[in-house]
């Protein structure tokens, strides 16, 4: 479904230069408040640039200014000097990606058969999607540790990467079982009449018209990964392992004082990737989000 | 995505209901409904959920049952309910446990106000619209621990941007102390916890209102009612699922959080910003007290989850219909 | 001990569960007879930082059979980093820390006790006050659990041109201020340039954001020290003595209008752009934020370092300090090299390289002695002279201590210092209730 979608035009007009002009003054209000929103939810990553591009002295000035007086690239370099960024964000991006990829891949077909099969694992299932955003993660974290420790996957990416699926798959199942319950059973049934199987059903049928769905449980999946801390802090020891946002908590010191500038730095190259993957798929997670909120 | 069992409309009509439990594996087998095919399909989710959550989880209730503690010299014992007796008379964890409520109160309704009015903008044919999408979803892209420090920034006193902006209008004359005053503290953070999470309801909203039939309000426009009344008869029905569910869900996530205000306050001053979370955090891994707060923990869930009952229970006729 | 037992195996089922379905990975130990440490540090400041690495690789040139691998870990989230390891079993060898968070891991038996690993050497060169702070009575009996190597005093932090037109006497740590005076001169430098009725500059700025460690710590100024030991058990008191110093704080705050209000609730680093603008004339901060200051202050801005004021002669410059520490993991493999990686870190000439990376003050008698740390440079020399009189503070190695600071101090002491409760109801909640809390460990 299109997100652009423009208003029609009232059929019938009655006097068209007052509408007009009433109309007017709404899209101008209307662009007042979004300016107004998009200032409060935007403004830190003006901050952030300004942060990163200052001098000690200036951040320790007592009336801070928008934009710095003497930019300075200093913080960027000292950011990636002392701490490994890029390696980090590459792991960053490795965990985020597969955890993500994996994550929508188990949880698709696992979406389809609670949905299509009036099943008490269904039940459960919604149960457990519940319980487990409840009950507070701090106390299952030493139990997990020690099923991935005999499972030697503590300090390795990849038991990392299961961690997230697993914590991704509530959310993920939870969004996906709404976008199958849109899909119209009727084509299911007429490729199960051609001796479809149902893995061929779900492949070949199904699949294609997830994909908006699919996009936009990728993007939720990435981004949690992304920003998650404290497993990747408990799990990942190896300093070449750790991941952006661990590397990010280096920048500050005993009783919370932070090295600004060079925190500013990494923080704007932490932030970057997961806002440029918005600005390509908002679209399709509009339109993918779609059918899954509102079968809810 | 239903928020609690849908399957209640299903079981009946299977007439499950009042049949005695299935005896052989081979009946349960049945019962659950599932054939082989499904069960490959269903396997490779169910079996890292019950390895890594639900194992792990089990593991976390049955630790309230016990006096367990960090460190390798005390033998853990089986205490009963020695901990939730405990936990009755705790005044400091029913303190925080209303601060928690105030809290999660606040900022999933700020929240959903807030994200609401711009949902609805995002969702007008405006200019730039992609990059406005984008913006509005900036603090979504943050680390908490950025967005941490940078509010600290934000409400520094002598330094911070909005004390001296607020001077520069004329609104105060003299510098206020938003996050160490007793009064002003918790409403700081709800404002932080407010922004932070706008993104995902943002979002969510915004696709129920791409559902909302066009057809719809442009009918009820050419009758003449006004943008409240199209909002209030067509949009707001087709969209009430996804705001209960939503609502619901950040409800939860609210309640939980505590990253980001221990960032801004560590639960100060005086203990107003000390959320419940953190309270049970700080009993598991600052003093090494498991089996107390995996007792905290389980009360929380159970009052948790009796409020969203209620908060639900409309939903759930309808759905039991 | 039968439900003790469910629980366990609990635990075991779901792990053998999980061998099943995974099948056994193999261990990763290298064959070769050489060992690897890993060195979990807590450096911070890029010198420091670079400091630790150089000394690292040094070690490794000289002993390849022992390597030692540098490891990134931060002040901000070291105690749970710590705590899953050693839950987990899958600590690191060798692990920077500071004394006060040593208490409960030693007492949970998860460092190796130090007594017998370390040459005599090294315990004759750190004076036994600093070795005290890391002496306890942990899993298997008294033992030494830590190498406390850097400690960084209070010490204020004054801007000089504000103290020099005040008037008052500059004290030193031969002839430090009483409190008295240092009152007097908070008084004399606070001012209202501009005549409208605000005060302008304050004499100090108190940064109590976390008041506890500091409102301890300065008490032995005065004689006080909080935690007693009766009878072998801990015991807080809140006397005279105590709660002097937390009583001046809340005159110059409350009734003279010498310190700033504004002040109580940031951190160190917060009241800086302050003190730079000449809103504050005299902070007192931890040792080590003359590196901050260094760095960020502007241009042609003058400021020097005193001493924290004495509570009286018989008191001296006392003050509570909290060692930063070197320990080995009970699990580690191999103890004895990682104690000696330990001894080699602590040597004197690399103790004064970490110290000069982190700004604070060597533990290390023959490092204080050292020229690098004798100028008058950045406060250097005051620091070294007042090495001598700092104590342990009273708060290392009571059980409990995270408890009653986080659910009891912090918050009456956030009250009191901002006028919302009065001395007797802060004692009141101070003991009655902190006590409660400490019996529940020492039972």
């Amino acid at each position: 479904m299109s997100t652009t979608r423009t208003p029609t035009p009232p059929a019938v007009s009655r006097p068209p230069t007052r509408r007009r002009l009433t109309r007017g003054a709404g899209r101008a209000g209307q662009y007042l408040a979004l300016a107004c929103y998009l200032v409060f939810l935007g403004f830190p990553l003006v901050w952030l640039l300004s942060t990163a591009l200052k001098s000690p002295q200036e951040l320790g000035s007592i009336n801070p200014t928008w934009i710095p007086e003497h930019p300075t690239l200093e913080n960027f370099r000292a950011a990636f000097d002392t701490q490994p960024l890029l390696r980090s964000a590459l792991n960053s991006a490795l965990v985020a990606t597969s955890s993500a990829v994996i994550a929508v891949a188990i949880a698709v077909p696992a979406a389809y058969v609670m949905v299509r099969y009036r099943s008490r694992i269904g039940q459960a299932g919604t149960v457990w999607v519940l319980v487990s955003q409840m009950f507070p993660f701090v106390l299952v974290i030493i139990p997990l540790f020690l099923v991935l420790r005999n499972l030697h996957l503590i300090n390795a990416l990849p038991g990392l990467v299961v961690v997230y699926v697993v914590w991704n798959l509530p959310f993920s199942l939870w969004m996906l079982r709404g976008y199958v319950q849109a899909v119209p059973i009727s084509l299911e049934e007429a490729a199960a009449m051609d001796g479809a199987s149902r893995l061929r059903t779900l492949t070949s049928v199904v699949l294609p018209l997830l994909t908006p769905g699919l996009v936009a449980t990728l993007m939720f999946s990435f981004v949690t990964a992304w920003n998650e801390f404290f497993f990747a802090l408990v799990l990942l020891k190896s300093p070449e392992k750790q991941t952006m946002s661990v590397i990010l908590t280096h920048f500050i010191g005993a009783e919370g004082v932070a090295d600004l500038g060079p925190l500013a730095a990494a923080a704007l190259v932490a932030t970057l990737p997961s806002l440029l993957f918005f600005a390509l798929l908002q679209r399709r997670l509009v339109s993918g989000m779609l059918a899954g909120a509102v079968k809810a | 995505m239903t928020l609690l069992p849908s399957r209640a409309k299903a079981v009946p009509g299977q007439g499950n209901r009042g049949t005695p439990p299935p005896r052989t594996p081979a009946q349960r087998r049945r019962a659950l409904g599932l054939d082989r095919g499904a069960w490959f399909l269903l396997l490779p989710a169910l079996i890292p959920i019950l390895v890594l959550s639900v194992g792990p989880l089990l593991y976390a209730v049955s630790l309230a049952f016990t006096d367990a503690q960090a460190g390798r010299t005390e033998p853990t014992q089986f205490v009963g309910l020695l901990n939730f007796t405990d936990l009755r008379h705790d005044t400091l964890f029913w303190d925080s446990f209303r601060i928690g409520m105030v809290w999660a109160l606040c900022v999933t309704t700020l929240q959903f106000l807030l994200a609401l009015g711009l949902a609805l903008l995002l969702n007008q044919n405006l200019r730039l619209r992609w990059l406005a999408r984008t913006l509005a979803l900036v603090p979504w892209a943050m680390p908490e621990v950025v967005v941490g420090v940078m509010w600290r920034l934000v409400y520094h006193q002598d330094a911070g941007i909005l004390n001296q902006t607020l001077g520069q209008l004329g609104i105060i004359d003299s510098n206020v102390d938003w996050l160490t005053s007793l009064s002003l503290a918790l409403p700081s953070v709800i404002a932080v916890g407010v922004w932070a999470g706008m993104p995902q309801t943002t979002v969510v909203l915004l696709a129920g209102l791409q559902n909302v039939p066009v057809e719809l309000r442009e009918a009820a426009a050419l009758d003449g009612a006004g943008a409240w009344r199209r909002f209030a008869t067509v949009t707001w029905p087709a969209i009430r699922p996804v705001v209960l569910a939503i609502t619901a869900l950040n409800f939860i996530w609210n309640f939980n959080s505590f990253g980001l205000v221990y960032v801004l306050t560590q639960g100060g001053p005086g203990g107003r910003t000390r959320l419940p979370m953190l309270f049970a955090y700080e009993e598991a891994f600052k003093y090494g007290q498991y089996g107390y707060a995996a007792a905290m923990g389980l009360a929380m869930v159970a009052l948790i989850a009796v409020l969203l009952v209620l908060f639900l229970r409309r939903r759930l006729k309808e759905d039991a219909q | 001990m039968r439900a003790a037992g469910r629980v366990r195996a609990t635990g075991a089922a779901l792990a053998l569960t999980l061998l099943a379905v995974a099948g056994c990975g193999g261990g990763s130990d290298e064959g070769d007879g050489k060992v690897t440490l890993e060195f979990l540090s807590l450096a911070w400041q890029a010198e420091s930082v670079e400091a630790n690495k150089a000394l690292v690789e040094e070690w490794n040139a000289a002993n390849p059979d022992v390597r030692v691998r540098y490891v990134q870990g931060s002040w901000d989230n070291i105690h749970d980093h710590l705590l899953t390891s050693f839950e987990g079993g899958e600590a690191p060898d060798i692990i920077h820390n500071d004394a006060s968070d040593l208490t409960d891991f030693a007492n949970g038996g998860y460092l190796a006790d130090l007594t017998g690993l370390l040459p005599r050497e090294l315990r004759d060169d750190i004076p036994e006050a600093a070795w005290s702070t890391t002496e306890y009575d942990g899993g298997d009996g008294p033992g030494i659990y830590g190498v406390p190597f850097l400690q960084e005093p209070r010490v204020l932090v004054v801007n000089a041109e504000l103290l020099e037109r005040s008037g008052a006497r500059v004290p030193t740590p031969d002839e430090p201020w009483s409190w008295a005076e240092f009152e007097a001169a908070s008084a004399a430098m606070t001012e209202d340039t501009d005549g409208d009725g605000d005060t302008d500059t304050y004499g100090v700025a108190w940064s109590l954001k976390e008041p506890v460690t500091q409102t301890v710590n300065l008490a032995l100024s005065t004689g006080g020290e909080v935690f007693t030991r009766e009878d072998g058990k801990n015991v807080i008191r809140y006397d005279a003595a105590d709660s002097s110093v937390a009583e001046l704080i809340n005159r110059q705050v409350h009734e003279d209008g010498t310190a700033a209000a504004s002040s109580l609730g940031m951190s160190g680093s917060d009241t800086l752009p302050g003190f730079y603008d000449g809103r504050y004339a005299m902070l007192p901060l931890n040792f080590s934020f003359r590196q901050q200051v260094a760095q960020q202050a502007p241009d042609g801005f003058d400021w020097t370092v005193l001493p924290m004021p004495s509570g009286g002669p018989e008191h001296g410059l006392a003050q509570g300090v909290v060692p930063q520490t070197l320990s080995v993991a009970e699990d580690s493999d191999h103890q004895q090299a990682a104690a000696d990686f330990i001894a080699f870190l602590t040597q004197p000439e690399h103790q004064v390289d970490l110290a000069l990376g982190d700004w604070m003050l060597p533990t290390s008698q023959r490092a204080l002695a050292e020229p690098a740390l004798d100028t008058e440079e950045y406060g250097w020399r005051t620091g070294a002279r007042i090495a001598d009189e700092l104590r342990p503070s009273p708060v290392l190695g009571v059980r409990g201590y995270p408890e009653w600071k986080d659910k009891i101090a912090t918050p009456a002491l956030q009250e009191y210092y901002s006028g919302g409760i009065d001395l007797d109801t802060l004692r009141e909640k101070l003991t009655d209730d902190g006590q409660r809390i400490l019996d529940r460990y020492q039972r």
